[in-house]
């Protein structure tokens, strides 16, 4: 069982590859703010609540103690988009630069939350291991 | 990578401001360009237009240039009799260059660019973070 498949660092990695995705559409967006007709897009906030409740599905070890870690392989549908934009300009284009900028601002100190999190997490077991 | 290819996109999107800073120059350099002969055309305004195009490779929508247009409207004439290229009115045609217009376009392209540049600044931070989780 790798590090990956605690809980908290699986969490931590969707959030952080929903940021590096959330990323790469800011950037579209940015990218395409002088585009006739285009219309800026946004990713959906994965949903934790539901994953920290849901039964590990796939193929996994299965726990015959209490003292067993579920291990499990969780393939991931890819983050679900939604259509932005709700002030639309003469050409078609619906991006707004200063929006996009918020939300670029948002996305890297959410991201940086979550790298320090993972830092964190990551002293915890070392602490555990007695490396410290 | 995903950060990679978020800087790629912020890139395109650099290229295609800077094109259009390249039009807008040649606009304004010309805004003054009268014709040599009463019967021909001075300068025409140019005009670039942006294009959405699916980048495969990165799997996005990065922009692109797309053609560079002539500007339709009509030429400003200007009263000037004693100009080589004045007819028998003694009217000039000018180039249909409004400055106002191409500085506005120009304030607007650099305000894209900044947030172009805004956008790989925080990527390569994000990326710098994930870096970190190493060192820690």
């Amino acid at each position: 069982m790798g590090i990956a498949d605690i809980p908290i660092f699986s969490m931590l990695r969707t959030r952080m590859e929903w940021h590096q995705s959330r990323q790469k559409v800011l950037a579209e967006n940015v990218a395409n703010a002088d585009t006739a007709g285009y219309r800026p897009r946004d990713l959906v906030a994965p949903n934790f609540e539901r994953e920290t409740q849901r039964p590990v599905i796939g193929v996994s070890l299965s726990t015959t103690e209490g003292g067993h870690i579920a291990a499990g392989a969780t393939d991931r549908a890819p983050f679900r988009s939604r259509a932005g934009g709700y002030e639309v300009r003469p050409t078609g284009n619906a991006v707004s630069l200063e929006e996009q900028m918020m939300k670029v601002a948002a996305n890297q100190m959410d991201f940086q939350a979550a790298t320090s999190l993972y830092t964190h997490s990551l002293n915890l077991i070392k602490t555990a291991l007695g490396r410290r | 990578m995903d950060f990679l290819r978020t800087m790629a996109i912020a890139a395109s999107g650099l290229r295609a401001q800077a094109g259009r800073m390249r039009v807008i120059s040649e606009n304004i350099a010309n805004a003054d360009s009268t014709p040599a002969r009463p019967d021909a055309d001075p300068y025409r305004r140019k005009l670039l237009s942006f294009t959405s195009e699916f980048d495969r490779e990165i799997a996005a929508r990065t922009v692109g240039i797309g053609r560079v247009r002539p500007d339709t409207s009509d030429f400003r004439l200007k009263y000037e009799p004693g100009h080589p290229a004045a007819d028998q009115n003694g009217n000039v045609k000018y180039p249909n260059v409004n400055s106002m217009v191409e500085m506005t376009d120009m304030r607007e392209a650099q305000r894209s660019y900044e947030a172009n540049v805004n956008l790989i600044t925080a990527t390569r931070r994000m990326l710098q973070r994930t870096i970190d989780i190493l060192k820690a």
